[in-house]
């Protein structure tokens, strides 16, 4: 409580407490009020540890957000609960869109970004880079015309690459408000070219393969831990192989090979539900992949009898 | 034929020349000739023309903005604007043979080997773009000469963009020696990738 400062009247170094009562700082000496009001900057309430983290009340607001243009700092006047009619036509309505918030169509875009990113299951490492990759199109301009689904929907799939992680644009599809696999495709192109010309070479985006995918399309089946191991094996053999087909083709096909050796055969239909790929394809691809299965399979997961077993397409 | 109000655009038929003749290898050290399969050309007719008319007094013409026939070779692209400019001609409009010139020429040929499209993508980032789900093909941007390559496993090469039969036959000897390093060996009964892992050179 007690510090040294300067008195004015005592005129020298001199204690001084501090009055928290009325934010007084005194000189123990001579009496002399220092500093009225000075404001207290310690927390207004007690927070404990074992109570609910959801709502901490030291902090307010969102995380601060770099792409938007003061951090995220303007204040949204929210729709009022049990409010009737259009939010929009109330004067308060009026009054909110009115105000010249230069990122409106950016936090719009941010927000179909976190939608679909959740439908995925994404992680918020990629939802971020696709909100940069967003605005740094954004920023060109001359995406103006464009649909503007589709490049959120290929800004998306272009950070689920670059971080390793693809997802099908079949997959990306499945979330995107109406795009169509060409459209994202053609997006997508677009977006990696204008990024080139504008940063250099540092778009790294490797190509897809199928061991990629593997773990996903396992899970969602529900595989045991052996056959996923055995899939993955026989996917690394099959890309010496001169297969010509879409690595999603191909995965779909080593699943299917790969669960009709196993106990639990998974029919057609739920290969084609979990991968994405036509029933004809994976036959067919299946068809390609048949006279290689002894040298793609490994040897620990079925024995050669067993290959006899497998059904010929 | 396309007829604007006074370039007149060709696109002329695709034909199968298989090359039957021997090959050359002073020009064409590869042993391979690609084949012409779409050559697209502009001349001016030097007058307004007007369509409907056209349309209606030719023989062989429709008026659809969106049709377009097809060539074989410069020669016959020529012949054929010609023709086209002495139709034009009798139906009464006053035709010149103004700026014929060439705008793209289509070739094709098959280098005969499959081909690791993966690691030419890789190696080659700065020109290729290969992405398996949206078309099987590598698309290989040439600089100089500039045309576009679409470069398949099997072995298949389609060139477009060229303005020439010339730029045709340069971009495809500068593309075989690549692709000729990125050829897929069949292994059989040998597991593991073969270790030669070639080094990646720049094209112009």
């Amino acid at each position: 409580m007690a510090d040294a400062s300067f008195c004015p009247d005592c005129k020298r170094s001199t204690e001084v407490v501090l009055d928290h009562s009325a934010g007084d700082m005194v000189c123990l000496e001579c009496g002399l009020v220092l500093e009225a009001h000075s404001i207290d900057e310690t927390s207004e309430w007690r927070t404990f540890a074992n109570e609910s983290s959801e709502n901490d009340p030291v902090r307010v607001g969102g995380p601060s957000n770099p792409l938007l243009t003061d951090g995220g700092l303007s204040t949204v006047i929210a729709k009022p609960n049990g409010a009737q009619g259009d939010f929009l036509s109330s004067s308060l309505g009026r009054w909110q869109t009115r105000g010249s918030n230069p990122d409106r169509s950016l936090i719009l875009a941010f927000r179909t970004i976190a939608n679909m990113a959740d439908r995925l299951g994404l992680v918020a490492t990629i939802k971020d880079r696709a909100n940069e990759i967003y605005k740094k199109v954004e920023d060109l301009k001359s995406i103006r015309g464009r649909n503007q689904d589709a490049i959120l929907a290929a800004c998306l799939y272009i950070a689920c690459r670059q971080e390793d992680r693809p997802r099908t644009v079949k997959e990306i599809c499945s979330v995107a408000n109406g795009a169509t696999k060409k459209e994202i495709g053609r997006a997508k192109e677009y977006i990696v070219k204008q990024l080139e010309v504008e940063m250099g070479q540092s778009m790294e985006m490797g190509t897809i393969h199928a061991g990629d995918f593997l773990r996903r399309f396992c899970s969602h089946l529900g595989m045991s831990n052996q056959a996923v191991k055995a899939a993955q094996e026989a996917v690394q053999k099959s890309e010496e192989l001169d297969i010509r087909r879409s690595p999603i083709s191909i995965a779909a096909a080593v699943i299917y090979m790969i669960t009709q050796l196993s106990e639990e055969k998974k029919p057609l239909r739920d290969i084609s539900l979990a991968t994405g790929v036509a029933e004809g394809t994976i036959r067919n691809s299946y068809k390609d992949l048949y006279p290689y299965a002894s040298r793609i399979i490994p040897a620990s997961f079925a024995k050669e009898e067993d290959l006899k077993n497998l059904c010929s397409p | 034929m396309q007829i604007g109000s006074e370039q007149v655009w060709l696109h002329m038929a695709q034909y199968n020349l298989e090359g039957c003749q021997s090959v050359d290898l002073a020009e064409h050290p590869s042993g391979i000739v690609p084949t012409l399969q779409n050559i697209v050309s502009t001349v001016n007719l030097g007058c307004k023309l007007d369509l409907k008319i056209i349309a209606l007094q030719a023989r062989n013409a429709e008026y659809n903005p969106k049709v377009c026939t097809g060539a074989k070779s410069e020669e016959q692209s020529k012949l054929a604007a010609r023709k086209y400019a002495r139709v034009v001609q009798k139906v009464g409009f006053q035709a010149q043979f103004m700026d014929f010139k060439v705008q793209n020429v289509v070739a094709s040929c098959d280098v005969k080997f499959p081909i690791r499209l993966e690691r030419l993508a890789l190696h080659h980032n700065a020109f290729c773009s290969f992405e398996p789900e949206i078309f099987p093909g590598l698309i290989y941007r040439m600089k100089d000469p500039k045309i576009v390559l679409l470069i398949f496993v099997s072995g298949k090469i389609v060139l477009t963009g060229a303005k020439s039969r010339d730029q045709i036959k340069r971009g495809f000897e500068q593309i075989y020696p690549v692709v000729l390093e990125y050829r897929k060996v069949p292994q059989i009964g040998n597991e593991g990738k073969d270790s030669r892992d070639p080094v990646p050179r720049q094209l112009t």
